[in-house]
């Protein structure tokens, strides 16, 4: 998880600078590979004196403009999130601008630019972290029952469990009715349900 | 009324004079360290978009906000993270400021106290590690505007020192 942070700050560099420039980045960039996974695990230190603070965005994507997201705050404001090549976009796994559909709702890191956009350097699409307990276990679902709600858990080949602390395992096995679970996931606008990621149950 | 649905919904639990946010800074006098897990609160989309404003009433998604499980006698009542060996961590309440330094990497996040979390107890001798070095029960929720500040909001947990 420890990410080099002279690469963390180059990075971004180059993103803000490919926003303000509207460079168009393709193939391998200057940085090197831009592994997804250190991306978004990348934390988010002022990287340009003139840019004191980071910027966090949440709400529902309205419009797909390019690659500007029109989104919708959850409180009613409106923020236009900028996707560059250097932006790491999650949604179940690393995907790509094309992957994201108006409905979803999203929660996006970066820094404003001066015309009031965000340069994202990393977008979670749908992404959702539940405390749920386990109603009913089926091949490919789990019931769920999350506050008031019941929610359906679809399960997918990257599904992975941990039992008490455990290390990650596909064996889903193990899932007890009744147990209380961690359900870290992808809402799916469609239909309410969440595609699951991983499972966290205690003892 | 309460309508916490992934949090401990523990409603007025702690008196309207503590529920404004504080305007103390966060310092660096060490307070806990653990695990942290994230979650949402506010007006949101999805499955969190009746959620409520947690156990403080003012919790936000989008602010840097965080719930601690001995917000209240009636919040420790229900996270429990004494079953779990963290018997020791003190009462802050609602408007409490903590500086959360990932462990690793140094990416630090300044939060205010806004509800009560997480259920420790259900998670006994979960871990977070990174480096070679582990944290061990989720002592701390984080919302996602905090949590992606020092993190990967895909990874779900994150070891995590508390100062004050």
């Amino acid at each position: 998880m420890t990410v080099n942070r002279s690469a963390r700050v180059a990075r971004r560099g180059f993103l803000t600078s490919a926003a303000v420039g509207g460079a168009t980045i393709v193939g391998a960039s200057a940085l090197g590979a831009l592994d997804a996974e250190a991306a978004f695990a990348a934390p988010v230190p002022s990287l340009d004196p003139a840019v004191t603070t980071t910027t966090f965005a949440e709400g529902r994507v309205g419009a797909v403009k390019g690659a500007m997201l029109h989104v919708a705050g959850s409180y009613g404001e409106t923020h236009h999130i900028q996707i560059t090549n250097a932006t790491s976009i999650w949604k179940v796994r690393a995907v790509t601008l094309d992957d994201i559909r108006v409905g979803d709702g999203l929660y996006a890191r970066g820094v404003t630019m001066p015309d009031g956009t965000v340069a994202a350097d990393a977008v979670w699409v749908n992404i959702v972290n539940l405390y749920t307990s386990i109603r009913g276990i089926h091949r490919r679902r789990l019931h769920l029952a999350h506050g008031n709600d019941e929610l359906i858990g679809h399960t997918l080949p990257e599904t992975a469990a941990s039992y008490a602390g455990g290390a990650l395992t596909a064996d889903l096995s193990r899932l007890r009715i009744g147990q209380p679970a961690q359900i870290l996931g992808a809402w799916r606008p469609a239909d309410g349900g969440i595609d699951v990621v991983r499972v966290t149950v205690g003892h | 009324m309460c309508h916490v649905r992934d949090k401990l919904c523990v409603p007025r639990f702690l008196p309207s004079s503590y529920r404004e946010e504080s305007t103390v800074a966060c310092s660096t006098t060490a307070l806990w360290a653990g695990e942290t897990t994230w979650f949402c609160c506010g007006a949101a989309w999805g499955p969190c978009a009746s959620t409520g404003g947690g156990a403080c009433g003012n919790c936000r998604s989008a602010a840097n906000h965080g719930a601690w499980p001995n917000a209240s006698q009636a919040c420790w009542d229900l996270t429990r993270p004494d079953l779990c060996g963290e018997g020791g961590i003190p009462r802050r309440g609602c408007g409490s400021v903590m500086n959360i330094s990932h462990q690793c990497s140094g990416a630090t996040v300044c939060i205010t106290i806004t509800d009560c979390g997480p259920r420790t107890r259900s998670f006994c001798g979960e871990q977070a590690c990174c480096g070679g070095s582990c944290r061990v029960n989720r002592v701390l929720d984080l919302t996602p505007a905090a949590f992606s500040a020092i993190g990967s909001l895909s990874s779900g947990v994150l070891p995590v020192l508390i100062t004050e």
